[in-house]
């Protein structure tokens, strides 16, 4: 009897959680039927997407759509095949999403696209592979180029060997970075890259492991805040702290306070800010105007007051080409730290 | 032969004439179809249906493509849930699936891309080392009569340990792609796990308006998965032997008492190790079906997998302690969970409460089960 | 070997003794057993029976000592080629599983087999569940039906299920572990009345018990076990009741006990 007293309750427990509005905005206007999606590769437990969550939730604000956040519970990507199935199965409006990896989305990718629903790339992946889905888009940070452009900053103050701490292994776009960064000092980043998972007592085992075996390290490049802040602790154990030259892509509370201290050379802000709004955006603007062409979109999203507004809210700065947009890389030092302090891992 | 006096038999029983026993009420079909071990999960699969039939009815689950998105989930997990119950029912458990379904899949990739082989001559590689690991499974567990549980966790360590080592050493990284164009180009494997079939009888329904089309012409799903027809057939044969033959009934007398069986003279070490073997194949399918659907393996594939296994072979009815369970219920149960795991991103849930709410539809699934099965046993 | 020790003796164990390590579990035991007896083997716990059972049951090879069955000698490997030779053993957990049905486990080890579609071999199921329920009949023994599982059954009903079982798988000797040890006084008749029935039958039965109210009234001979030595078989003519049951719980220990316990109440 228990048994089915505990059911009946649990039962209605859950028809009454399903029937609770949507978590997604509520939307009115003209637009409040429209359906967007954005699907990322990034298990739940990789913080970085946080922001990117935060940020298209004010893009359905400002344009009075709905927008879903999708995701791999374990970062498994042919989960994220799967969910890409079922956007196009959904029907959404516009579909958003990063290339975690070109040959296990591609298939699915294509259903969507040929339902003639607007896509639009973000993040991982290469603006030709974005072409090659049939994206209108691609909104992100050239992998190579930032991880290139931090080494050169690395090489001007004398550094000749790096350590690559790799969190997300799994996604051919993290060893990019260490690629670019490797090529700029003239090293092979193969050597010199460890892959440390997300766990923060494994990152800093790992760290502190290969920096007592390899003593003259002449840098530190991490990939995020799952393996940045671990380290800085490591380092801070260490006594390296400030001596050692650190660097990271991304920023966190934690990696912002370690600039400020000096302990951080630099944080590479990608503005992830940018790749969630602007790719919902461009999505809905595709939509409602029917319309694939990159630069008229972009145009139309330059005029937006609603999006200037949030672009001064939050002190960022996208970087405009010729026919697309860059999120970044846009270097956070010492000196420029204040402005991002007070929206780090919210919306910087 | 027997020499029975008329005072034995009455002392005894009942009146041997009397063949309609009053002890057995007539029961009705109903009653019947209750006491199946598969009735809770196939009420569970009815309840999940309701439940997202209500919030997500518009929301392109149930259009032919939302079916194929959430039934292929379940035909994965299907396959390895049917081996996983199988083996439960034999009282024995294999944790190292999920790392074996990696395994075979890096198995497949590294001969082919990297030491030229044949893509088929690789896929047979990968068949037969992952059987050949499940038979020394199975012989770990009878011969040290270790807790199957602790011989498969090592193997679940080891094989992921391995699949690594393996995509580091050959490809520099923990993936290895462009697996998928070679097997596209592999007639034998290609035809076997991959893509879709019957494009014939989906076109047609195309054609006539039955399913509706893209903007270019064809239809909105082209074809039946091939992993359907895999799950299909691997459910039918192993649910056909489990009822129907010597060797099921031997799977449930080890499972049941196997010391019992034993003493009956039941070949337990032959049958605990057959069904290791199987649990093998069943991860290898998996692992090499998915290859040829995302065309690369990586050394993350098939994680946790060994649990959602057991849990699709408990919600259908299997007993943790052996001796009892159903292979159309683990189907059934692997139908709940990938309908349950893709149909919360149908409704208007965040992300967020995935978890919660999957555990918390397990929850009651099992709930259900017990209370439908205790009904049924208990006699009401 | 003389024709008439042969014909009278259908199982016989001499001299038979069985080490374990250090421990001696049976010294120089010998048992034998006619055609259509029930020969009754008591001893108070510890005593060696299980280890005497498992060795006619094939499951220990004795160190010294002869197994003859039929005039033959033996040596068995294994349970299995026991019951080949007719000597089939229900142990204390019956060797049937709860879950499964009564047809199941009647036929469990030598399931009847058909084809299907003249090809694939499968299991004659109906024919299994007639014939478990026809046989179990035979025996006195009523099943509700078939398909119920063996874990509806009573203790009592389970016991004659595996005794039937062993009758009609062509068992010459039946050997019965303690079976009417976990049995209330109604079940334990039942049990008694199926071995008698066996007897009848022209089956040889082994009754292991440290019940001498259950061993008596059904026993032609009896064998008592103290500390793994025989204290010797008796037929039922040259042995009474009391007497059994004085050797059986070591007479003067009890004795002794008594006078103590007299000797505290005077003083």
């Amino acid at each position: 009897m228990r048994v089915r007293k505990i059911s009946l309750w649990l039962a209605t427990l859950m028809a009454g959680a399903m029937a609770l509005p949507a978590a997604s905005i509520a939307a009115d206007g003209p637009h409040a039927n429209e359906r967007y999606v954005l699907i990322s590769h990034a298990p739940d437990s990789d913080s970085w997407w946080n922001t990117i969550k935060n940020s298209i939730k004010q893009a359905g604000e400002d344009f009075g759509v709905q927008v879903d956040y999708r995701n791999p519970p374990n970062g498994d990507l042919a989960d994220m095949a799967r969910l890409l199935e079922q956007a196009a199965a959904r029907n959404y409006n516009g579909v958003a999403f990063d290339i975690a990896d070109y040959d296990v989305l591609s298939k699915p990718a294509m259903r969507i696209t040929a339902k003639g629903i607007p896509v639009v790339t973000l993040n991982s992946g290469t603006d030709q592979e974005s072409k090659k889905l049939g994206a209108i888009l691609h909104i992100g940070q050239p992998e190579y180029d930032a991880g290139k452009a931090a080494g050169e900053r690395a090489k001007a103050a004398g550094v000749k060997s790096f350590v690559c701490v790799n969190h997300y292994a799994t996604n051919v776009a993290s060893l990019q970075r260490c690629k670019g960064f490797g090529d700029a000092i003239g090293v092979d980043y193969r050597g010199s890259m460890i892959d440390t998972g997300v766990d923060p007592t494994v990152v800093a085992s790992k760290v502190s492991a290969y920096l007592r075996s390899h003593p003259d390290t002449g840098a530190v490049l991490a990939l995020g805040p799952n393996s940045a802040e671990p380290t800085i602790q490591v380092l801070e154990r260490m006594g390296k702290a400030g001596k050692l030259y650190f660097g990271t892509f991304d920023l966190s509370p934690a990696i912002i306070d370690a600039v400020k201290k000096g302990e951080l050379n630099f944080a590479i802000d990608q503005q992830p800010y940018l790749q969630g709004y602007m790719s919902v955006a461009a999505a809905v603007i595709a939509y409602e105007d029917k319309t694939k062409d990159p630069a008229a979109i972009i145009a139309k999203l330059k005029a937006n007051p609603k999006f200037q507004q949030r672009l001064k809210t939050y002190g960022l700065e996208p970087i405009y080409t010729a026919d697309g947009v860059r999120s970044g890389p846009a270097f956070v030092t010492k000196d420029n730290v204040a402005t991002v302090e007070k929206y780090a891992g919210q919306y910087r | 032969m027997s020499a029975i006096t008329p005072s034995m038999t009455q002392s005894i029983g009942k009146n041997p004439a009397a063949k309609a026993d009053e002890r057995i009420r007539r029961i009705s079909p109903w009653r019947a179809l209750l006491n199946r071990p598969e009735f809770g999960s196939i009420a569970g699969t009815v309840l999940i249906f309701i439940l997202f039939g209500v919030f997500a009815g518009d929301s392109g689950m149930f259009n032919l493509d939302g079916v194929m998105n959430w039934s292929t989930v379940a035909a994965y997990l299907g396959i390895i849930a049917v081996g996983a119950c199988v083996l439960m029912i034999a009282g024995e458990f294999d944790l190292s699936i999920g790392s074996m379904i990696g395994f075979a899949g890096m198995m497949m990739a590294v001969p082919s891309m990297f030491l030229g082989w044949p893509m088929w001559a690789s896929m047979l590689f990968a068949f037969a080392g992952c059987m050949a690991l499940g038979w020394l499974n199975g012989y770990l567990v009878v011969r040290t009569k270790l807790p199957s549980f602790i011989v498969t966790l090592a193997f679940m360590f080891i094989l992921r340990g391995l699949t690594l080592v393996l995509s580091t050493h050959f490809s520099n990284s923990t993936i290895v792609s462009g697996v998928g164009d070679k097997l596209s180009a592999d007639p034998v494997v290609h035809t076997l796990f991959q893509g879709t079939t019957l494009h014939g009888l989906f076109g047609w329904l195309g054609n006539i308006g039955l399913i509706e089309k893209l903007p270019n012409g064809e239809p909105v799903v082209g074809g039946l998965p091939k992993v359907l027809l895999w799950w299909l057939g691997v459910a039918v044969v192993a649910g056909f032997i489990l009822s129907r033959t010597r060797f099921g009934n031997w799977i449930f007398m080890v499972g049941g008492d196997s010391n019992a069986a034993q003493n009956v003279g039941v070949p337990v070490r032959r049958v605990k190790i057959s069904l290791f073997v199987f649990t093998a194949f069943c991860a290898c399918l998996f692992g090499v079906l998915q290859v040829a659907d995302v065309g690369s393996a990586a050394a993350d594939r098939g994680l946790q997998k060994e649990f959602e296994a057991i849990i699709a072979a408990v919600i259908g009815g299997a007993l943790l302690t052996g001796g009892y369970g159903s292979v159309l219920g683990a189907c059934f149960g692997a139908l709940i969970f990938g309908v349950v795991q893709i149909g919360i991103s149908y409704t208007n849930f965040d992300s967020d409460w995935y978890r919660v709410f999957l555990g918390g539809m397990l929850l009651l699934a099992v709930l259900f089960n017990h209370y439908i099965r205790s009904r049924a046993t208990t006699g009401k | 070997m003389t024709t008439e020790t042969k014909d009278d003796y259908i199982l016989q164990l001499e001299n038979i003794s069985k080490y374990f390590g250090t421990v001696i579990s049976l010294q120089d035991v010998t048992l034998r057993l006619r055609r259509g007896e029930v020969h009754c083997l008591l001893g108070d716990n510890g005593a060696g029976k299980s280890t005497l059972i498992k060795t006619l049951a094939g499951v220990h090879k004795p160190n010294k000592g002869r197994y003859l069955v039929e005039g033959e000698e033996v040596n068995f490997t294994s349970p299995r080629e026991a019951l080949d030779k007719g000597i089939a053993t229900v142990y204390q957990d019956l060797a049937l599983v709860p879950l499964m049905s009564v047809a199941r486990n009647f036929f469990a080890g030598r399931e009847p087999m058909k084809k299907l579609f003249g090809v694939i071999p499968v299991m004659d199921i109906n024919h299994a569940a007639s014939v478990a329920e026809e046989k179990l009949g035979e025996m006195g023994i009523h099943v509700r039906s078939p398909h119920q599982p063996v874990g509806t059954m009573s203790g009592g009903e389970r016991q004659c299920l595996a005794i039937a079982r062993a009758i009609h798988f062509g068992a010459k000797v039946l050997i019965l572990d303690e079976p009417t040890a976990a049995l209330g006084v109604k079940q334990s008749c039942n049990v008694l009345k199926l071995i008698h029935k066996a007897r009848e039958r022209g089956i040889s039965v082994i009754f292991i018990t440290h019940n001498v109210h259950h061993a008596y009234p059904i026993g032609d001979s009896f064998t008592l076990l103290n500390r793994g030595q025989s204290m010797g078989t008796f037929a039922k003519e040259s042995i009474s009741k009391e007497e059994v049951l004085d050797m059986m719980a070591g007479g003067t220990e009890i004795q002794s006990l008594f006078n103590e316990l007299e000797g505290r109440a005077a003083a």
